[in-house]
């Protein structure tokens, strides 16, 4: 890249190249138009910018998973391509698809159906991808701070109800003071290395860590669990998850974990990695309080949206357990894990998406009994997935925490990965709970008949998780590819 | 002479003020949308003053980043912020607790 | 076309499982036969482009796991020995299918019957296919679900039940060892693959590659040995050898065809295909093979005494198909490896038949079992007592026959070999002639002819459980089965008769190094192959004439005069006895084992489990985990300034962390 400076020494770049950032930018490109287009049109085109919006993820999709697999990177070295990003991007691109297609049916029946949704939705799977991408800490913040930014609108999207309301307003108000934390945590590693870029304060950091640099990775470290809600930084998840309507909430739990759990990887894996010794501690503490107490919280849940938020916090803990292995091992084993959890998500929320009685959402547990009676197929899915978030061999629960303990195991962190099989064990209590209920008690009542694409949803969730132990290998391979791009 | 240090100390009591402004407040919820201001003023503090001490122009572009986001941050929470009040009839913090468990 | 060999029974299974209800029966059952049926023709069509064409090939699908150094492949390995089973399994499958569409057609969960038979049939497909232990691990356990699925087909029979259950548990005792087998060789070898352990098999037994091996004591030679008996407790439990074989005569409890298909010609081979299939592994463990002459030539003897005094028509064939599986394990013991494999291949073809007849004389006569309320029934259905005869002269070895070449080189294999117990062998294998001739003859004679013992009163009393469908729509007079029940066996019945004479060659004679290839391995100093052309001419005709005094014997006490048994039985009760319990083996088991496990487990759940561990664990501790949860959600309080509190905390204790553990 040709560098000159002006008369003060302030350097000029040329255009950057723009083709490591295609994804992105046809995403932007196409969701402005679609702003226009809603605009002009008002509520009646709510349909068609559903449509279009998943036209456009679609494509995006397609367009990253062809993309080249070597490592490109952009914008003064802000903005980087490479096997990692293409893996997790092409998850991001699912979960917002899957959660985007699955919400329409239930705004139109709540009188919500807006067009702004999918709109909120393609900015925030923008700013998943610029995070996924980000090779700077600029990058990591600009691309944080869309996706929240969008986050917290669709939180509080049904705005006539008061507790979708208080999600927003609780997720703002605590998402705010998680990025202050992870931006003042960014300028004190900048000021201490003397760059915001990541590969530099790796080079910075070869020799050595000042107690300056120290104090900025665990404020970042704090920012970063905050969004994949890791203990102590969790507290808003059940609220929000609770409060949002249903299908942001299975968009919350699906593709921005994924995202977020990205960044962390890229953080910690590509600025911090030769401290790894400082920030292990950190990691392992967070992932063990995570796995504990979203396990115990659980149990005391009646609420399914709220036990989802424990859920997805004790398997958040169980990823970064993973994570804090610092190998590639590890990367390969958060990768696997994200991939697994997602499509586990999506599948449960596709089935309380699907508990609807007499135009009422169902949302407590007991309103599951007895449904292996009254829906034979809905149940089977339903407890499969249970039971693959529980971790029952062999389904795809098992594969991924089996994936996760190992990589710690190897790493040497023997004692945390015991640890985790005991909260496993806690945890395996209400997900089997529910496999009971729904198994053996007294059925209550027939649901209303269940939306074509939920029920697609749940099948192949269902299906992934009880045949993913026959041909684990394209996404462990998969996984495998996107991990070495890192090191 | 100002030096480095004094501009961290000062950004570091600000950020502390917006933090503990977030949790000490039990009133309003306006002044908690004040207190995040005050975080991301002493961040862009933070940032300036790296910049110029190191001589790097980075971090100024990084303050004018967090200046733009924190303008659509102060937006679209004041934006929730009416639509909550439009639900419940009030903003005092203690009244925001119909989730909990 | 391997591909569509193992998959069609599969998506047959898919398509009448999931749509089976929505389709009905009648499509299940066309789509599930068709597909075993294209199968079954591209089976044969492998046969002779495998056997007498290119030879073998690996077709890999895909990885299936790795984990550290265990690496396992979803493959399929075509070679002779493989083709041979494909061609047993997919024959025999498509024709018990076809059967099966007669026998079963008043079942209302025909669909499902007919699922399970294509899930079994995939299942064995992949057992026979794979080229790792693990794969082959799947199809051991697959083809032992659908065998306990069919077993269990009438779940409303509490016999049924039962047996089904049985089979499982004591199936799982073998695989236990199967298992442990399996983990030994992974552990020897480094690899479940096929192509990398059987090369190192030599070097490691005899040459330097082990001399520094020790395993629990072990020395190379003594590891490998082990490593064999544990494969073979495997195939033991699932080919119902002596002491594993308590679940075979129960499992008569499934449908007739189930029987014919599982409990004859297929699964209960997988045994003997283990053997077969790691026969590099065997051929280094001398004293492994011994173990296998002794327990094969035992099963031989002790399965066809009891076999002849059962009444129930179908026991005495399940006893019979116990003491051949012996005769094949005989065979392969003494390394005559493609011996035990060709009986494997002959055995098939007149079991089989031998089953669907007497399912063709079960169904005649409205789910009646019993040979004492049979007789006289030759003049009725008159075409299944003539398959019923060619099955039992291709059984017994009348010349000519399958069984006359198969059986006959196996006995004169034990007579030529100088390997250990071989003599005994000898000796049991000849007795099991005699014995085998009798049963046979008995059978049939006891069925077919005589007065006819059927008519009034009984009938209908010993299928109370599931009979209530089938019976009432009948008069009560047998009646021939439809044509698409005598098909098969007229197919069976031809296979019966020249199986034997048309493969010899090649499996056993001189065609045996082309045909067989690398599948089959034996060291250049075993040439029992050879060795068994050259016995005593006695030795030759040794099983002609057992067959012959055997005709005799039963023909004099079932034909000339049928007071004969009576009045033997009376004479020697004890041995009556012993023979008609079979030799006490459930009675002993049920001291030995089942009560006292039962006992233990009464103790251990009153007082261990509910008193001690509930008391201290499950109780104690859920109460905490209790006490936990509702002291976590506490803290929960729905508060923000609480939440931003709480990160507040997290972040500053972290940085306490460091500033009090200082940075390292």
């Amino acid at each position: 890249m040709p560098v000159e400076t002006t008369a003060s020494g302030i350097p000029i770049y040329a255009v950057p190249a723009l083709g490591p950032a295609l994804p992105e930018i046809i995403m932007a490109v196409g969701v402005l138009a679609l702003v226009l287009y809603g605009a002009l049109r008002g509520e009646r085109s709510t349909g068609v910018v559903t449509a279009a919006a998943i036209a456009l993820m679609a494509f995006t999709l397609g367009f990253v998973l062809t993309m080249p697999a070597e490592t490109q990177i952009t914008f003064a070295d802000a903005f980087i391509t490479d096997g990692f990003a293409r893996f997790m991007k092409a998850l991001v691109l699912i979960g917002a698809i899957v959660a985007l297609a699955m919400s329409r049916e239930h705004f139109r029946r709540a009188g919500i159906d807006r067009y702004e949704y999918p709109l909120l939705i393609l900015l925030a799977a923008i700013g998943m991808m610029v995070m996924i991408s980000a090779n700077d800490l600029i990058a990591l913040y600009l691309g944080l701070e869309l996706q929240s930014l969008a986050a917290y609108v669709i939180a509080s999207f049904h705005r006539d109800n008061a507790r979708s309301t208080e999600a927003g307003l609780k997720y703002f108000v605590l998402g705010a003071l998680a990025s202050g934390m992870l931006l003042y945590g960014s300028s004190l590693v900048y000021g201490f290395t003397g760059s915001v870029s990541f590969p530099e304060i790796a080079a910075v950091l070869t020799e050595g860590a000042n107690p300056g640099v120290i104090f900025g990775l665990v404020f970042i470290a704090a920012g970063l669990a905050f969004k994949v809600s890791a203990v102590p930084f969790h507290m808003w998840t059940p609220d929000v998850y609770q409060g949002a309507p249903t299908p942001v909430t299975a968009f919350f739990a699906s593709a921005p974990k994924v995202a977020a759990m990205a960044l962390a990887v890229r953080v910690f894996m590509g600025a911090f990695l030769t401290i790894v010794d400082q920030w292990q501690q950190i990691i392992v503490f967070i992932a063990v309080a995570s796995m504990f107490l979203g396990a115990f919280a659980a149990i005391g849940q009646r609420d399914i949206k709220r036990l989802m938020a424990y859920s997805s916090i004790a398997n958040i803990g169980f990823a970064l357990l993973g994570l804090a292995a610092g190998t590639q091992q590890g990367v390969e084993a958060v990768l696997v894990y994200m991939a697994i959890y997602m499509v586990m998500t999506l599948g449960v929320f596709a089935c309380i998406l699907a508990m609807r009685r007499g135009g009422v959402e169902l949302e407590t547990i007991d309103d599951l009994a007895g449904t292996a009676r009254t829906h034979p197929g809905f149940a089977f899915a339903m407890a499969m997935l249970m039971l693959s978030l529980a971790g029952i061999p062999p389904l795809a629960g098992f594969i991924g925490k089996y994936y996760a303990f190992w990589a710690a195991v190897e790493a040497g962190l023997v004692v945390f990965a015991v640890l985790g099989v005991i909260a496993s064990v806690v945890g395996a209590y209400y997900y089997l709970r529910i496999a009971k209920i729904i198994y053996f008690d007294e059925p209550v009542g027939a649901y209303e008949p269940m939306p074509g694409f939920l029920r697609g949803v749940m099948a192949v969730s269902a299906v992934f998780t009880v045949g993913f132990w026959l041909v684990p290998a394209p996404l462990v391979a998969a996984a495998g590819v996107a991990a070495r791009s890192l090191f | 002479m100002i030096t480095l240090v004094h501009f961290l100390t000062l950004a570091a009591i600000l950020f502390t003020l917006g933090v503990l402004g977030i949790f000490i407040n039990r009133k309003n919820v306006i002044v908690i949308l004040m207190s995040i201001e005050l975080i991301l003023l002493s961040v862009n503090i933070n940032l300036v003053a790296f910049s110029s001490y190191l001589n790097d122009i980075v971090g100024q572009v990084f303050a004018l980043f967090v200046l733009t986001v924190a303008a659509a941050e102060a937006a679209i929470g004041l934006a929730i912020l009416v639509i909550f009040f439009r639900n419940r009839g009030t903003i005092l913090v203690e009244d925001i607790n119909t989730m909990k468990g | 076309m391997y591909h569509a060999i193992v998959f069609l029974p599969l998506l047959g299974f898919l398509i009448a499982g999931i749509f089976g209800r929505m389709i009905g029966p009648r499509p299940s059952e066309i789509v599930t036969t068709s597909f075993v049926a294209i199968a079954a023709l591209l089976s044969w069509i492998a046969l002779f482009s495998v056997g007498f064409g290119d030879g073998a090939t690996t077709v890999r699908i895909g990885n299936w796991m790795v984990s550290g150094e265990l690496a396992v492949d979803w493959a399929l390995r075509i070679d002779a020995l493989t083709v041979v089973m494909l061609v047993v399994v997919n024959t025999v499958s498509a024709l018990v299918h076809l059967y099966s569409i007669g026998y079963m057609h008043e079942d209302p969960s025909r669909s499902r019957f007919f699922a399970y038979l294509s899930l079994f049939t995939f299942a064995m497909l992949m057992l026979v296919t794979s080229d790792n232990l693990v794969q082959m691990f799947f199809g051991w356990e697959g083809v032992g679900l659908a065998s306990y699925l069919l077993i269990g087909f009438w779940y409303q029979k509490e016999s049924a039940n039962a047996a089904a259950m049985k089979a499982f548990v004591v199936n799982r005792v073998g695989d236990f060892g199967f298992a442990l087998g399996i983990f030994l060789v992974f552990y020897i070898f480094g690899s479940t693959s096929f192509d990398v352990i059987f090369p190192q098999v030599e070097a490691f037994a005899t040459g330097e590659a082990g001399a520094d091996f020790v395993f629990l004591g072990l020395d190379a030679q003594g590891t490998l040995t082990l490593a064999c008996l544990l494969l073979f407790m495997g195939a033991m439990g699932k080919s119902a050898q002596f002491l594993l074989h308590t679940w075979l005569p129960d499992a008569m409890e499934g449908p007739t065809p189930v029987s014919a298909l599982i409990h004859a010609a297929t699964m209960v081979t997988a045994g003997v295909f283990l053997v077969a299939r790691m026969s590099p592994l065997f051929e280094f463990a001398p004293t492994a093979l011994v173990v296998v002459t002794g327990i094969g030539a035992l099963t031989a003897f002790f399965a066809a005494t009891v076999g002849l005094v059962q009444n129930d028509i179908k026991r005495v064939i399940a006893y019979s198909t116990c003491s051949q599986l012996g005769y094949m394990f005989v065979a392969l013991g003494l390394g005559a490896y493609s011996v035990g494999i060709f009986h494997l291949f002959t055995h098939a073809f007149f079991k089989a038949l031998l089953f669907l007849g007497a399912g063709s004389v079960i169904h005649a006569m409205h789910h009646e079992q019993d040979m004492r309320n049979m007789g006289g029934l030759g003049k009725v259905i008159p075409l299944t007592a003539l398959m019923m005869v060619i099955g039992t002269i291709a059984l017994t070895g009348f010349p000519f026959t399958a069984g006359y070449y198969s059986k006959d080189a196996i006995i004169e294999a034990a007579y030529a070999s100088s390997a250990g117990m071989s003599d005994v062998a000898f000796v049991a294998v000849v007795i099991a002639a005699l014995f085998t001739s009798f049963y046979s003859w008995r059978l049939f004679f006891m069925t077919f002819a005589g007065k006819a013992r059927w008519g009034e009163g009984h009938g209908h009393d010993a299928h109370a459980g599931h009979g209530d469908d089938h019976a009432h729509h009948h008069d009560h007079k047998p009646h021939e089965s439809p044509p698409v029940m005598m098909i098969p066996l007229i197919l069976l019945a031809i296979g019966s008769l020249v199986a034997g004479f048309l493969f010899k060659g090649v499996f056993i004679g001189d065609g045996y190094e082309a045909f067989w290839g690398d599948a089959l391995y034996t060291r250049p100093d075993n040439t029992i192959l050879v060795d068994l052309h050259y016995v005593p001419a006695w030795v030759v005709w040794s099983p002609f004439v057992m067959m012959a005094i055997g005709f005799g014997l039963a023909y004099w006490m079932y034909v000339r005069d049928t007071s004969v048994p009576a009045r033997i039985a009376q004479e020697q009760p004890l041995v009556y006895r012993f023979l008609l319990n079979k030799w006490y083996f459930d009675e002993l088991y049920d001291i030995i084992f089942v009560r006292p496990a039962k006992r233990l487990g009464h103790f251990l759940w009153r007082t261990g489990d509910g008193k001690v561990i509930d008391g201290m664990g499950p109780d104690g501790i859920s109460a905490r985990v209790l006490d936990t949860t509702s002291w976590v959600v506490r803290l929960q309080t729905g508060y923000i300034y609480h939440y931003a509190f709480a990160m507040l905390v997290g972040a500053a204790a972290l940085v306490t962390w460091y500033l009090i553990a200082g940075v390292r």
